[in-house]
């Protein structure tokens, strides 16, 4: 009985997200039948686009990581696309000066890059936080803005490749590119980089005292100040580790998927990222999961767009229908909670 | 104008807060409302100005019945009110403020000049001093009081009432109301002051009803009273004193001292060369009325406010400039008086709960990674022994009731080897019986040779655990008294009042 209604607690939700792409599909007029053959095929039909699945949910996965200890500290992280942008204009940087290194040296020196620089980037609003007591929120937006235009600049001055007339940099030698995972894919091992860090995030989290300090500054700081945990500490601890997975995210992208740097590197996924950390619960093990079923949508949405003529932009609807259908799901709960047990 | 409310009865959720309250003031009189926290005063007035409805009882305005169901229905009465937290938009103009909401000639377009002119005409009258072109947010909080009755008087107010009008101010600004009162009540004005300083009352006012608990009990003319009446009055009930066994301390090495402690907050000290000694295993009660600087007494001692000057000695050595962690690992506990805010994680569950503050404590750990084998072993331990009522220790302790939430802050801190425990409020909202678990545990824990400092508004509480009692009030220490066979409580009344002539 009791495991029924766990299991409603969520069929319910999916119900309703499921009635409203029906709706959707009923509206602009398409045969549902396709469109579901269409998506199911674009995600298993080859091993090709399999592998796209994980390109797409490798860097929601870094980033979302990133926002997840960020919410766990009570931190909102919307820079993160900025410090995606900052992580890959960093390891470009030294990929591009580092060619004829040892390929191992030179990847973990990039990865480096991305951390740092994504990090300090993350450090500005984190420390305006905690310092002055600023909108973290705001802050992150704006240093937003800066660091995708950065990034264009980088392109087209000191990052441009001389021999090429159109704005990104060189093409990476080599040993500045991730390995592939799965052959004849795009499936590269920055999806293995992000799993382990998923790991050791939890460990970090849920395991170590530094890491209870964390939680328990974002569930009340007021009461972690009063026990003697330095919150201004945490959260700009917070916010460096924040920043730096969204780094990660941008090294990978570089050197896994693009391998090279260009504008619109990050598909918006520094803001995606928000939702997969809600919607995975703030836990790394929730917010894998949820990345890679965004990395299906996107993937199964984009070859629904090309077989049944499904426009795209019905995955961002699906998409914020589920965050909002879940997280009031959530709100019921704990109210409900609330009742049964005072 | 005369208003007169008879046989006032209010209940908020069931419980009254109101019984059968007669009140009554005349223009040109001074009217003094005194009494506890929670004696129903601010209630009562706030049903004269319409903020609340009343549930039996009536209101005669020059002998005829009124209805007041809103503020603006008093303001058109001639009633109104500055509430003890002021209601004023910093972004405005003074000016600006006062017509708020009026539609004077011109309206839309006002004649700023005119309003302006009308406002320091007024404002000289009254010896009220205000500036009509300045922003609310660049006023000290004695100029935004200004303000506020310079709003009820520009429309014409003839009953203006008070609710802890000097609370907030320092004492030079005092005495300048107090000179506005007498000319506002020269002009005419009836004044209602809501109030628990009984220094204050003697000094302004012309008639004084006390309530206590809701009921009214005390009306009279100031001199047919005196401060040892109206204290009685106030605290009312005779204390019932616990059977303590009388206790010897040498106060030469003090567990906790503090030298002259001042603690200034946007120019208002908190607390004024505050000095207190207190003996390993010994109870110090601070008695006190709400808001005199009790919160920054317990806190400028864990270390979550820092001090302006003085010094804070533990065991004879300085800890004012240590951070919050280095103070607890001396061994000093606190219960603050707000657990939700300050002990506990709402959301988190018991286990975590009981390893806040531990977290770092070896005994926790496995290879530096939290051991939740071991933790579960020890909050299940305290819940035992505290006897804390929950379903398991998973359960988020936002669950758990009041009570049980107290048990489990107090559970927490009363760890082995604690050197001081500052307890703020231990009590409040507990029921009886949590009431006298937690006083138990207070008491066997000074045997054991802790000391407490035991911060409360309860003086019930206090006469009933501590070895000797101390006053607060307004931030200063108003003296010791010994807490054996022949303790005075009236004096304890008149210091809580801020009476210094009857310090010890």
């Amino acid at each position: 009985m009791q495991r029924l209604k766990r299991s409603l607690n969520y069929l319910i939700p999916a119900g309703i997200v499921l009635a409203v792409i029906i709706v959707l599909l009923l509206i602009i007029g398409a045969d549902i039948g396709h469109v579901l053959n269409s998506f199911a095929g674009g995600l298993f039909g080859n091993r090709y686009q399999v592998g796209e699945i994980f390109v797409k949910a490798t860097p929601l996965l870094l980033v979302g990581l990133g926002c997840a200890i960020g919410f766990n500290c009570g931190l909102v992280n919307l820079g993160a696309e900025g410090q995606l942008y900052m992580g890959a204009v960093a390891a470009t940087a030294v990929a591009v000066n580092g060619e004829g290194m040892p390929k191992l040296l030179l990847l973990l020196l990039m990865m480096l890059a991305g951390i740092v620089a994504g990090g300090l980037w993350a450090l500005i609003p984190g420390i305006m936080k905690a310092k002055f007591g600023l909108s973290e929120v705001i802050m992150g937006l704006m240093l937003n803005y800066i660091a995708i235009h950065f990034n264009s600049l980088s392109i087209r001055t000191f990052l441009k490749d001389p021999d090429y007339p159109f704005p990104m940099s060189k093409t990476f030698s080599p040993a500045a590119q991730l390995p592939i995972f799965l052959e004849r894919t795009r499936f590269h091992a920055g999806f293995l980089i992000a799993l382990i860090l998923a790991f050791i995030i939890w460990v970090f989290l849920w395991k170590s005292p530094k890491g209870f300090e964390i939680r328990a500054c974002g569930c009340n700081p007021r009461a972690s100040h009063c026990v003697g945990i330095n919150v201004n500490r945490n959260l700009i601890m917070a916010s460096l580790f924040s920043g730096g997975l969204a780094g990660i995210a941008g090294f990978v992208e570089v050197a896994g998927v693009q391998h090279k740097l260009m504008d619109g590197i990050s598909s918006n996924y520094g803001y995606l990222a928000i939702m997969v950390a809600l919607l995975g619960k703030k836990h790394p093990f929730g917010v894998i999961i949820v990345s890679i079923l965004l990395g299906m949508l996107e993937i199964g949405g984009l070859a629904a767009q090309r077989q049944a003529g499904i426009p795209n932009s019905i995955t961002s609807v699906i998409l914020g229908a589920v965050v909002v259908v879940f997280l009031l799901r959530d709100r019921i709960a704990i109210n409900k909670q609330g009742v049964t047990n005072v | 104008m005369k208003i007169e409310m008879t046989n006032i009865s209010k209940a908020f959720f069931g419980t009254p807060v109101l019984e059968g309250v007669d009140f009554s003031i005349e223009s040109g009189e001074v009217h003094a409302l005194l009494g506890e926290n929670g004696a129903g005063k601010t209630t009562l007035m706030n049903i004269l100005y319409g903020f609340y409805e009343k549930d039996g009882g009536d209101i005669y305005i020059d002998g005829e019945k009124v209805l007041i169901d809103s503020p603006k229905t008093a303001l058109e009465l001639g009633i109104g009110m500055v509430h003890q937290h002021f209601q004023l938009v910093e972004t405005l103009t003074v000016g600006e403020t006062i017509t708020l909401g009026l539609k004077e000639e011109g309206y839309p377009f006002s004649n700023r000049k005119q309003i302006n002119r009308r406002i320091l005409d007024l404002s000289s009258q009254y010896g009220l001093e205000v500036d009509p072109r300045k922003r609310i947010k660049n006023l000290s909080v004695g100029e935004r009081q200004r303000v506020e009755i310079m709003k009820l008087l520009y429309r014409s107010a003839k009953i203006l009432i008070l609710d802890e009008p000097t609370a907030v101010l320092s004492p030079p600004e005092i005495e300048t109301f107090f000179d506005v009162l007498a000319q506002l009540k020269a002009a005419g004005h009836g004044i209602v002051i809501i109030t628990h300083k009984i220094k204050e009352v003697e000094q302004i006012s012309d008639m004084i009803t006390v309530l206590r608990d809701g009921k009214c009990v005390l009306n009279c003319n100031l001199k047919e009273t005196d401060e040892s009446c109206l204290s009685q009055a106030m605290i009312g009930r005779t204390l019932k004193r616990r059977e303590r066994e009388m206790r010897q301390f040498d106060l030469e090495k003090p567990c906790l001292e503090l030298q002259e402690v001042t603690i200034c907050e946007d120019k208002l000290q908190v607390l004024d060369s505050f000095s207190l000694k207190i003996a390993p295993g010994e109870i110090v009660g601070v008695a006190g009325v709400d808001g005199n600087g009790q919160q920054a007494l317990a806190e400028s001692i864990i270390g979550i406010q820092g001090v302006t000057s003085g010094k804070v000695l533990l065991n004879g050595e300085e800890i004012q400039s240590l951070s919050i962690l280095k103070r607890l690992n001396k061994g000093i506990g606190y219960i603050p008086a707000d657990r939700h805010q300050d002990a506990l994680l709402l959301s988190m569950d018991l286990n975590q709960n009981m390893l806040l503050k531990k977290h770092f404590n070896s005994r926790y750990l496995k290879h530096g990674l939290i051991d939740d084998k071991k933790t579960d072993e020890y909050t299940r331990n305290l819940v035992d022994k505290y006897h804390i009522k929950a379903i398991s220790n998973e359960q988020a302790i936002r669950y758990l009731s009041g009570g049980n939430q107290q048990k489990f802050v107090l559970a927490r801190e009363l760890d082995a080897g604690l050197k001081l425990l500052v307890v703020f409020q231990p009590t409040r909202g507990l029921d009886m019986g949590a009431t006298e678990f937690v006083q138990n545990q207070l008491v066997e824990l000074s045997q054991q040779g802790t000391a407490v400092l035991l911060i409360s508004t309860d003086l019930q509480e206090i006469m009933s655990l501590s070895d000797r009692i101390t006053v607060i009030y307004k931030g200063q220490n108003m003296g010791e008294l010994s807490n054996d066979g022949d303790l005075d409580v009236l004096k304890i009344g008149y210091m809580m009042g801020g009476s210094k002539n009857a310090t010890a």
